[in-house]
């Protein structure tokens, strides 16, 4: 059935003409190879991270999960103001099979500095060289450590805020159903922005947004599959690698979720938030109207890309009671 | 993946960077976006603020290159690059890219083209066409020798309805080197002039040739604004008063009075002069004057001095400032190119 896309913000649709030619809209493992050859753009070093003294940075190794080698963190903590304050425990996209622990770090980074947060970046293990469950239980080893050590970092162990985007809102939805069912210290809450949610791949977003924008359902299969092999779509998926396959939504910390209405994941993050109020929960959503994925941090100076940015903080500083 | 948009100006001005650059204009085209989201592409894409003014319908946008809008507050620097929205009209709708220093890129320039292009459409879409004032409708309504009948149906498509109403008063406005203009009585005028103006009084429809003769002298009083050339850039014949008879007196490309002259050669002597002794003229007290142009009060004391020294005459003395005002004045109306006729 041919399906009509809703249209692209006019600047966002823009900024894609000009971005098309570097990035196309299926993602292929060819692509994926060069790209992380390449790096996802430019590489922050430290002392960008450090934002003119703000942050002190460093990068810290830190056991994996039982049996599995050491994880690294990239651990940002305000020089200048007295502890213990928030930390954002920062998990990043890349479709499971892309990027590193400093890959869209600047977001966080920029609410940190409003709210004077540590942020604490986990580097996981990437699919398809390490299937599930490998990246979910790095990304919860590092959770862990952070809340054991929040102290030491100046930080407050009560008031972590999980976050991701992309890949890394699905994994940020992922361990708040994780440490929920083993009922570690729960999160203050949970940012899931463009989550990447459902390996079923087959919502009508999903169907919509075929061969257009970012991310479209054909490198959404080759992100699942990479992550789930044969299992993809099938019955036997867990809901720590995918969570919209969860039966239970509640008991979760309130959650922030955003997602462009013209992407991949619109349905999916949609439907998550919806399960959550449904079971109980607590769950502020945005959908930007004609936002493809990833719009806000590939177009920033867009007026919808400021608007989506401009939202986050008051949630956060709601959450915290700062 | 981030900021691939920004900054292309820092790539080589090759043909991908122009052709980028129309795609994104295009595409703004296609989705008819608005003023400001075609402003905010100018100045992303230029790396530099971008500003839209039309004065005439009301619009006055800027986009700073992380994509704040930050409305202007001062007159655009004349250095920068810029493209008029309404060719041969300088009171008109503008885009500048606010980037200083030398001539516009080739990036640049294909920017400015561009957004101007889409701008313009825009701008007749959602604003109404700006007054289409001909130049043969002007010179009827200017022209004192018309036939009064020619004058009100050349008023007609200038001015609209308010054409009818007996009690409605009009300016004409004289710009330089630009096309003559004719506004309703109680519309603004820019803020911040791009241009030198000569502003007629409120007068009745049949009187705008008295405003239109009273517009051209105020702009043969206007000055550039600049260090090279202070004064008003904007001049108000109601403002003007009797000084308005000197006009009669100087004739631009004859030999000016004598004073004028002497105030030429004193000039010529220092490049701090020409500012001193506009300070001087213009500001209450020599305080306020070395305020003016930052000078220490004693160091103003040995430039007046020096000054009367070169021109034959006290400043300081009331009747010595006037002698020094009117030679300023018509220092103006000495050199007062660029006015045209209707």
């Amino acid at each position: 059935m041919a399906m009509v896309p809703p249209p692209f913000d006019p600047e966002l649709a823009a900024a894609l003409a000009v971005l098309a030619e570097n990035l196309p809209s299926t993602m292929t493992l060819e692509l994926a190879r060069r790209l992380r050859a390449q790096g996802l753009g430019a590489v922050p070093a430290n002392e960008e991270l450090g934002r003119d003294g703000f942050f002190a940075v460093e990068d810290r190794a830190v056991p994996g999960p039982p049996g599995d080698p050491d994880i690294s963190l990239l651990i940002c903590r305000p020089t200048d103001v007295p502890g213990p304050r928030p930390i954002i425990y920062g998990i990043h996209g890349g479709g499971m099979i892309l990027g590193d622990n400093r890959t869209g770090v600047a977001g966080a980074l920029d609410w940190a500095e409003e709210i004077e947060a540590i942020v604490v970046s986990v580097e996981y293990r990437l699919a398809p060289e390490n299937p599930h469950p490998a990246p979910i239980e790095d990304v919860y080893a590092g959770y862990l450590w952070t809340v054991e050590h929040a102290e030491e970092l100046g930080g407050d162990p009560e008031r972590i805020i999980i976050a991701g985007a992309s890949a890394g809102g699905g994994l940020t939805a992922a361990l708040a159903l994780l440490v929920r069912d083993r009922k570690a210290q729960q999160p203050l809450g949970q940012i899931l922005l463009c989550p990447m949610l459902d390996d079923r791949n087959d919502t009508p977003s999903a169907q919509q947004m075929a061969g257009l924008g970012v991310w479209d359902r054909a490198s959404n299969e080759l992100g699942w599959g990479s992550l789930l092999g044969e299992a993809r779509g099938g019955a036997d998926v867990s809901e720590y690698a995918a969570p919209a396959r969860a039966e239970d939504l509640s008991g979760l910390p309130p959650a922030f979720i955003d997602v462009g209405s013209a992407e991949t994941f619109r349905d999916e993050a949609v439907a998550y938030a919806t399960r959550i109020w449904q079971a109980g929960g607590v769950a502020e959503l945005h959908v930007w109207p004609g936002g493809f994925h990833g719009f806000e941090g590939m177009a920033p100076q867009a007026a919808l890309s400021r608007s989506a940015a401009a939202a986050r903080l008051p949630w956060l500083r709601r959450l915290l009671g700062e | 993946m981030k900021e691939l948009a920004g900054r292309l100006t820092a790539l080589d001005p090759d043909a991908g960077v122009a052709v980028r650059v129309i795609a994104y204009f295009d595409r703004l085209a296609e989705s008819r976006a608005g003023l400001e989201a075609l402003v905010r592409g100018a100045a992303v894409l230029a790396g530099c603020p971008a500003r839209l003014v039309d004065e005439a319908r009301h619009v006055r946008i800027r986009v700073e290159p992380d994509g704040t809008r930050r409305d202007p507050d001062s007159a655009p620097d004349a250095g920068w690059p810029r493209e008029p929205l309404i060719l041969e009209d300088p009171l008109g709708a503008a885009l500048w890219l606010e980037r200083d220093g030398g001539a516009p890129s080739v990036v640049d320039a294909v920017i400015l083209e561009r957004a101007a292009g889409v701008l313009r459409q825009v701008l007749d879409r959602t604003r109404g066409r700006a007054p289409a004032e001909g130049a043969a409708l002007i010179e009827t309504l200017f022209d004192p020798t018309a036939d009064v009948r020619d004058r009100l149906l050349a008023a007609k498509p200038l001015l609209g309805h308010a054409v009818a109403d007996p009690k409605a008063l009009f300016r004409a406005v004289a710009v330089f080197g630009g096309r003559p203009r004719v506004l309703p009585a109680d519309s603004d005028l820019p803020a911040l002039p791009t241009t030198r103006l000569g502003v007629g009084p409120a007068v009745p429809v049949l009187e705008l040739p008295r405003s239109w003769s009273a517009a051209r002298t105020a702009l043969r009083f206007t000055a550039a604004g600049t260090p090279h050339d202070p004064g008003a850039r904007v001049v108000h014949a109601d403002d003007l008063g009797d000084l308005a008879l000197l006009e009669k007196l100087v004739v631009p490309g004859a030999e000016p009075p004598a004073d004028v002259r002497a105030l030429e050669a004193t000039i010529a002597d220092a490049p701090w002069m020409l500012m001193t002794l506009h300070a001087v003229a213009t500001t209450a007290s020599l305080r306020s004057a070395a305020t003016e142009i930052n000078v220490h009060h004693s160091t103003l004391q040995a430039r007046i001095v020096h000054a009367e020294k070169l021109l034959g005459w006290s400043i300081r003395a009331p009747q010595g400032l006037l002698r020094l005002h009117l030679a300023l004045s018509m220092r103006h109306l000495a050199a007062t190119a660029g006015i045209t006729d209707t």
